[in-house]
């Protein structure tokens, strides 16, 4: 199933094919109570993201270089995590900043963040060639392997994006998250696996594993609140 | 609606990307109905993003920056500087320039003159075809006029029969054509007795005062027939009887009535 097929904003969002993509939120029913602001954690940066959005849209190189400057470093780990590949890294980042090019004027501050829109483009694209390339099976094995915090003497894509200050808040608010909750997480998230495979993968019930992403996504965030 | 457990436990699955099948398809039904549900589930985007940029940066090469960039870049137009051409070739800038200027007018007459053309042939094309009519009419009324020339022309002939007056040549006939502007006609004759050779007959035409005019001498073959195109000795305005003698050879002045051998009623 296609997750553009799935959303009433297909065009803001990448292609994956089958379950383990999973279903990223529609952003087109994600009404805020305040209906001319985007929905969720307004921090000065979303709101920076959200006029770069509106600059990028009236084709401003400046507002892309920018927006470019202040993502790109997130956005091209997550591909390399997925990935595990430098080249293909690069190639999904570039196909995800020609995408941003081209829709971010047509991007509505109701459906939500202009950051997580972007991190979710380069996740499906990124796990779109992992399937392609048959290579799931063992990305999902390091993934679950590798399912660790960054040390905290290593800078994280989050202090690239929002400085060290709120990448400690960040990360003191991802240590505190139970290790079991958090793998399962990053198994989503950085792997593609739905709920299923998650629990094939980790040997758990699945209702183990539902308790444990919901129960870890709620602490972060309340505990991002405000920060985010 | 009431965001419970379960209905979290979707909202989490979904916004991480890991939910599929039946469950899915209730989820988005319930994010349609529920501003709620919406709301909810916006708030758990910033953790998504905590979560993707929990792991330890890796730089992109430095190219792929201007990779990128490059990809949006406007497309260079080359331009000539704008002293490329030297002082002196001034006047080369200025012949380019009314080139320039003659070809837009060229152009412009040229779209013009393509109008003119159009609409003259039109024209033409409605004059060729009142043409057509006008010559479909003229060739009516030149049958018209042929009609009606014919009708005049009879109108000034008169057709006058003459009947034998001899008792032992009946079959003697002849029919005369006057036309009244010549003063003269044919005369068509069978059945004629031969004549010997130093006589012939003599056409007579009486005029208004019944005075006989020669109109010609004839002589048939031995057939006994004959055409004669014939011109009455002087003008006669209305023709009376005609009338045919046997004379000498040659004709006379005056008929002699003893050889009357034709007459017309």
């Amino acid at each position: 199933m296609s997750l553009c097929a799935q959303s009433a904003v297909l065009s803001l969002f990448p292609s994956v094919d089958g379950p383990a993509a999973g279903v990223l939120p529609n952003y087109s029913i994600h009404v805020n109570e305040r209906e001319d602001q985007p929905v969720a954690g307004q921090a000065a940066e979303s709101d920076r993201d959200w006029e770069l959005f509106q600059l990028i849209g009236a084709q401003d190189r400046v507002a892309f270089a920018e927006f470019y400057d202040r993502h790109c470093a997130r956005l091209y780990s997550i591909a390399q995590r997925i990935l595990n590949d430098a080249t293909e890294a690069q190639d999904v980042v570039q196909d995800a900043f020609m995408q941003i090019w081209e829709k971010a004027g047509q991007f509505d501050p109701k459906l939500g963040r202009p950051a997580y829109w972007v991190v979710t483009l380069v996740r499906n694209k990124a796990i779109d060639r992992v399937r392609a390339s048959q290579r799931r099976a063992r990305l999902a094995e390091s993934a679950g392997a590798e399912a660790a915090l960054v040390p905290a003497v290593a800078e994280s894509a989050n202090a690239r994006l929002h400085g060290h200050e709120k990448a400690t808040l960040i990360r003191s608010a991802m240590v505190e998250l139970p290790a079991d909750q958090r793998q399962a997480i990053e198994l989503a998230f950085f792997s593609g696996l739905t709920q299923d495979q998650i629990s094939t993968q980790l040997s758990q019930p699945l209702g183990t594993i539902k308790a444990r992403i919901r129960r870890g996504l709620l602490k972060l965030r309340d505990q991002l609140e405000g920060v985010l | 609606m009431i965001i419970d457990e379960r209905m979290e436990e979707l909202a989490s699955l979904y916004v991480i990307g890991a939910l599929t099948g039946p469950e899915l398809a209730e989820f988005q039904a319930a994010l349609q109905a529920s501003p709620k549900m919406q709301q909810f589930l916006a708030g758990l985007q910033p953790a998504v993003e905590a979560v993707a940029g929990s792991i330890p940066v890796v730089a992109p090469p430095p190219e792929l920056r201007a990779k990128i960039l490059a990809r949006v870049a406007p497309q260079k137009v080359v331009t000539l500087p704008e002293r490329s051409f030297p002082a002196a070739l001034w006047w080369l800038r200025a012949i380019a320039t009314g080139l320039a200027a003659l070809c837009i007018v060229l152009l412009l007459d040229d779209r013009q003159l393509h109008q003119t053309i159009s609409a003259q042939n039109r024209q033409i094309s409605e004059l060729q075809q009142l043409a057509q009519t006008l010559q479909s009419a003229t060739n009516s009324l030149n049958q018209t006029v042929l009609s009606l020339r014919e009708s005049n022309r009879l109108a000034n002939v008169r057709i006058t029969m003459l009947n034998s007056l001899l008792a032992d040549a009946p079959k003697m006939e002849a029919v005369t054509l006057w036309d009244y502007q010549s003063a003269g006609g044919v005369l068509v004759v069978q059945n004629f007795r031969n004549l010997p050779p130093d006589k012939d007959y003599e056409l007579w035409v009486m005029d208004e005062q019944k005075t006989p005019v020669p109109a010609g001498v004839f002589h048939p073959d031995a057939s006994g027939t004959l055409r004669l195109d014939y011109k009455a000795g002087r003008f006669i305005k209305t023709p009376g009887q005609f009338c045919v003698t046997e004379e000498v050879k040659g004709g006379v002045a005056a008929p002699t009535i003893k050889n009357l051998v034709l007459a017309s009623n």
